[in-house]
């Protein structure tokens, strides 16, 4: 196993599938992730990344009524977060607050500031704009895509419009674009539809089958990134919908998650069901790519895009996430309830020319 | 006077002293100086003693003080010498001197003795010139009447015989005609032309009628001469040479004898069009290489004769008309280039190709020969080079059409190809044309590299280049191709030219593994096959290959070859995969699963998850060695010691769960994987028929465990996946190699399930063994 013992690792009780960057936090880089049991007492934990870098600290432990399937920490308020759960039979989405005090209360109880309970079918996630701060929130069930208007000293949420996919479209999560407080991608069964938040209206489409997860690329305009299950990643340029602008095989078995990085250009993270992570350098511009070129050695005119291949891991890794504040780390979540912080420092310095 | 002496005799050497008397002498003889060397002459001195500005105390002074005695005496003694020399050159100067003088004066005396009776002489002689002028002039005068009159009857009688030859002219030129001396009579009318100017509308009409009548004739019958092939070119040229004397436009002849020379090549160019039609026609295997040797060619070689005989006889006529002949002669080989190269489209043999290139070149040497100044073996060459090129490429292109013609049989005729391994046929069909079609074009070019013809000798180096590119070039196209057919890459970019672009989109899953295969085997037998034929025989030209760096190199093919065999294998599977994908989606979100009914039988999607595997299975033994795996795995039989483990372990772990003990149970789910060994479940696809099955069945049944850890089930939707879970474990029992992580997996599916289970309760063992007794009963009842 290479590179087995640089991460630092950190157990949860139960499975789990979610883990969140806490981006409003800048004093500490610390991570949210829930639990997923159906049978169990399920738990929200906030984990910190200890000040020498070498251990994940407990910070808090909240239970949490129900499974997690999502989680996502508001980009705002440290304290806030927002989570999808599932009773097994039906699915419900809220908005939670940390209790201030909560290290020192014994059995904290997380403040439920919203429910946003409009949903009918499955929900699949909550986006939160990852720009900065923004009183609107997506959510988006099976068919429906609905914006919310949050406030939360009041602690209310109220649907504000409110879209169905369409017919035989059923959504299966989304991004939003940290470039355009207006731009929503969702992604389906047979493609990524972009919606224009003010008309609720779709813009593009870009069609391709089976994508698991989308993320914006957070440095460059008009870049996306996908998941899909069978066929690996691929990187979009919006503006040409037709065919990918980069292609990257993947994981072995299916790719479920990927993320770009919040800082440096072309790095991606992806998270499989082989119980791998990889890290890949895909920088997409020309300009970017001849740089990076240049920096790179002499023989890497089609260097391999895979910098590291992360295998530490017992089980499917679904969960993953960049710190917004130390951009070289990053946690991952694998089915077995682990989280792994790593950094990738080492990969960087070589091809990136970070120093 | 002592001392001076022997101080000269000391220090001058005798050359000084030969150079010193020039110096006087010539000193003597100048007249400026006339008085002066002897002065200088007196005094003996040592360095300037000649000289004018001799300084004789200062000269004594410096001798006596710089001498010693016996010095001093020397240079007297040589001192003296020297001035008896000096006195007896000058006597004898004196007496020469002398008797020239005295030889003058005697030669004076003699000349004024002759001198005095000359002048009566002298006037004696003017008297009789005086006389002798006087009677020529009388003689003149007296002839002179009679020389006038006689010139002017001459003069009468040219006249009169001019005027009689210009009444004979017609008759004469008339006479001329008859007996075909046309030379003399255009030598006689152009005689008599200046006449007929001056005097032609006057005195002469009917004469000069007469004869412009009979030299019109004379033209018509020259011009018949001219256009006449009977004659011969001699007389033919004469003929020329004759009308353009007369002022006749040759250039319209001349431009009219070149229209005639360009129908015949008009004709000439039929006739190859009927040669290259029986080249063609003679493709067929059976008459090949015999029909273009035999007849046509001497057809075509005799008229090609005549073309170059009308050329040469052309050229002797019109001498200044070489250009227009070359390119009339440039144009037919271009033609002729042109015909082949047509016929290189449709595809001819080598041999068929070798004989048209030697058609033409034994055209082209023909015409060289009459033609030299056309360079015609230079310009066909130029185009040969071009035309061999392109049959060069559309060998290759035609073996690319082959291979996927090969490949490509399967995809047409899937089902009434009622052969049992229509893909094996496939592949074999495509190994044999890739290795025999390559084998074939090497031997067709061997044949064009040996050939002596002129024109491939002189571009043996090039055609060696050509064929090491092509095969380069091919084997790129190849890959593509390959990766075209196996729908890697859109067809868009290059669909022209693709007969089978509607294939693009649904690709027989089967062929991609036949071109996975195909690969392998042109990696590993194919292009070390064929790059040893080329070192062999086409390593000629290597030199300037590498400066285009376009030589084949294999190393590189192969390395392409290697890693397109590796994507599309695993495109296959993936493709595969995928298919199993969609049905466990279909199967995993249609159903509400909370709200399970009791499982009554196995689920259908089992029936159609082993339909596949069969698909599959019969591809890959159609295509794919066996591994050697094999019997060391079903020796090795530890694996399913250590299934059955991990069965009783899940056995136990769901009774725990039964007795609602489950607070703990995750954490034995860790203990137990951390004391069982870590499953590598995706391993290195190999290219044998057992790795890519069971990649194909462990990537399935991974998928199959991530459906279910999405779903939550009560407890009979549990029952229901236990029971396909397990009626899917005997049938791949039965059909494939099951190792550890195929069983690993299975497990990890119920697991799964339980997990996600709100009731995990399990079927009891007895009824769960009956369904799946019912299932296989009723399965092998269908299959027969």
């Amino acid at each position: 196993m290479q590179g087995g013992s640089s991460g630092i690792g950190y157990g949860l009780k139960y499975q789990a599938r979610c883990i969140s960057d806490v981006k409003a936090d800048t004093d500490h880089t610390s991570f949210l992730t829930g639990t997923l049991s159906l049978r169990e007492e399920n738990e929200v934990h906030l984990i910190r990344l200890s000040s020498g870098g070498t251990e994940l600290i407990c910070e808090g432990l909240f239970s949490h009524p129900n499974e997690i399937w999502d989680l996502a920490s508001c980009p705002f308020d440290q304290r806030i977060f927002s989570t999808v759960f599932s009773t097994g039979e039906s699915y419900g989405a809220a908005i939670w607050q940390i209790p201030e005090l909560y290290g020192q209360l014994n059995s904290p109880q997380l403040e439920r500031i919203a429910s946003l309970d409009a949903h009918a079918r499955k929900i699949n996630c909550v986006l939160w704009w990852p720009s900065g701060r923004h009183d609107k929130l997506i959510s988006i069930d099976d068919e429906n895509l609905f914006l919310w208007t949050l406030d939360c000293s009041k602690k209310t949420a109220q649907v504000q419009s409110k879209q169905s996919s369409g017919m035989l479209h059923y959504l299966s999560g989304g991004a939003w674009d940290p470039h355009d407080i207006n731009a929503v991608a969702t992604t389906c069964e047979s493609s990524v539809q972009f919606w224009d938040l003010r008309t609720m209206k779709k813009t593009n489409a870009v069609e391709r089958a089976h994508i698991r997860n989308a993320n914006y690329d957070m440095k460059n305009n008009h870049i996306l990134v996908t998941a899909e299950d069978e066929s690996g990643i691929h990187i979009w340029d919006l503006r040409k919908p037709k065919s990918p602008v980069k292609e990257l095989p993947g994981h072995t078995h299916w790719t479920w998650a990927v993320s770009c990085n919040p800082e440096y250009d072309g790095l991606i993270l992806s998270a499989g069901t082989d119980s791998t992570v990889n890290l890949w350098l895909a920088p997409t511009s020309a300009e970017e790519e001849a740089t990076s070129e240049s920096i790179a050695e002499p023989p890497a005119q089609h260097a391999d895009p895979l910098l590291n291949s992360y295998s530490d891991y017992e089980d499917s890794v679904y969960g993953l996430a960049w710190s917004s504040r130390e951009p070289w780390m990053f946690a991952s979540l694998s089915y077995d309830g682990r989280v792994v912080v790593e950094s990738v420092r080492p990969f960087l310095s070589r091809r990136v020319g970070v120093s | 006077m002592v001392e001076r002496e022997n101080t000269r005799t000391d220090d001058v050497p005798l050359d000084d002293k030969a150079k010193r008397m020039r110096d006087l002498l010539s000193s003597f003889y100048n007249p400026d100086h006339s008085s002066a060397p002897k002065a200088p002459s007196n005094y003996e001195n040592l360095d300037a003693i000649d000289s004018t500005s001799f300084d004789p105390d200062h000269y004594m002074n410096l001798l006596v003080q710089q001498s010693n005695l016996e010095g001093l005496l020397r240079r007297h003694v040589e001192m003296a010498a020297e001035i008896k020399n000096l006195d007896t050159d000058l006597q004898m100067l004196v007496y020469e001197n002398y008797n020239k003088f005295i030889s003058a004066t005697d030669a004076i005396k003699w000349m004024k003795s002759n001198i005095v009776g000359m002048e009566a002489n002298m006037e004696q002689l003017l008297d009789k010139i005086m006389s002798v002028q006087s009677r020529s002039d009388g003689v003149n005068t007296s002839l002179f009447e009679k020389r006038e009159h006689i010139e002017k009857l001459h003069r009468t009688r040219n006249l009169l015989r001019k005027v009689q030859f210009i009444y004979d002219l017609p008759a004469r030129l008339a006479k001329c005609i008859k007996s075909e001396a046309y030379a003399d009579a255009v030598k006689f009318y152009i005689g008599a032309m200046p006449i007929f100017k001056a005097y032609g509308d006057s005195s002469f009409q009917d004469c000069k009628r007469a004869s412009e009548e009979a030299v019109i004739i004379l033209v018509k019958n020259l011009q018949g001469k001219l256009f006449s092939d009977s004659e011969s070119i001699q007389a033919r040229a004469e003929a020329a040479v004759l009308l353009k004397q007369l002022d006749f436009p040759v250039d319209s002849l001349q431009a009219r004898l070149l229209e005639k020379l360009e129908q015949s090549l008009g004709d000439l160019q039929l006739k190859t069009v009927g040669i290259e039609n029986i080249l063609r026609e003679s493709n067929d295997p059976s008459k090949q290489g015999k029909a273009f040797e035999s007849i046509p060619n001497t057809g075509h070689e005799v008229s090609v004769h005549g073309f170059a005989e009308a050329i040469r006889a052309y050229r002797v006529i019109f001498p200044d008309s070489e250009s227009q002949l070359i390119k009339l002669a440039q144009n037919l080989v271009i033609k002729h280039f042109e015909m082949i190269e047509q016929c290189v489209k449709r595809r001819i043999s080598s041999a068929n190709f070798l004989g048209a290139l030697r058609t033409i070149w034994t055209d082209v040497l023909l015409m060289d020969e009459v033609l030299s100044e056309a360079a015609l073996p230079d310009f066909s060459l130029e185009a040969g080079q071009v035309t061999v090129k392109k049959y060069v490429a559309s060998t290759f292109t035609y073996l690319l059409q082959d291979i996927s013609d090969a490949l490509l049989k399967v995809n047409v005729s899937p089902k009434e190809a009622a052969e049992e391994h229509p893909l094996q046929v496939a592949l074999e069909a495509s190994k044999k044309t890739v290795l025999q079609g390559s084998m074939d074009l090497l031997l067709d070019f061997r044949q064009l590299l040996d050939d002596d013809l002129g024109l491939l000798v002189k571009l043996r180096e090039f055609i060696a280049d050509w064929v090491q590119e092509g095969f380069q070039d091919f084997f790129r196209a190849l890959d593509d191709r390959f990766l075209i057919l196996s729908g890697r890459k859109n067809s868009t970019s290059q669909d022209q030219g693709f007969s089978d672009g509607a294939l693009g989109e649904k690709v027989l899953v089967g062929i991609v593994l036949v071109l996975a295969q195909l690969s392998v085997f042109i990696e590993q037998t194919a292009i070390p096959r064929i790059s040893e034929e080329i070192t062999a025989s086409f390593s000629g030209g290597g030199a300037q290959g590498d400066e285009n760096g376009h030589a084949f190199v294999s190393g590189e093919i192969c390395q392409i070859f290697r890693s397109v065999s590796e994507t599309l294998l695993h495109h296959y599977i993936n493709m595969r995969t995928q298919r199993v994908s969609t049905l466990l989606r279909k199967r995993f979100t249609t159903p509400n699963w909370v709200k399970h009914k009791e499982p009554r039988e196995v689920h259908m999607f089992v029936d159609l998850f082993v339909q596949e595997l069969r698909a599959v299975q019969s591809e890959v033994k159609q295509i794919l060695p066996e591994g050697l795996m094999r019997k060391h795995h079903r020796s090795d039989s530890n694996g399913s010691g250590n299934s059955s483990r991990s069965n009783a372990l899940l056995d136990d772990k769901m009774s725990r769960s039964n007795t609602q003990k489950a607070r703990s149970q995750l954490l034995e789910t860790h203990l137990a994987k951390l004391f069982k060994q870590k499953v590598e479940i995706f391993t290195k696809v190999e290219y044998t028929q057992e790795s890519v099955e069971t990649t194909i069945v462990k990537l399935c049944l991974k998928s199959l465990q991530e459906f279910v850890r999405l779903k939550t089930f009560n407890r009979s939707g549990f029952q229901q996946i236990q029971l396909d879970v397990q009626f899917l474990r005997t049938i791949l029992k039965e059909n494939i190699e099951v190792e550890e992580a195929i069983d690993f997996l299975l497990d990890e599916v119920i697991v799964a399930a339980s997990e996600r289970c709100l009731d995990p309760v399990p079927l009891e063992n007895p009824i769960l063994e009956k369904l799946v007794q019912v299932k296989l009963a009723k399965s092998k009842e269908r299959s027969k």
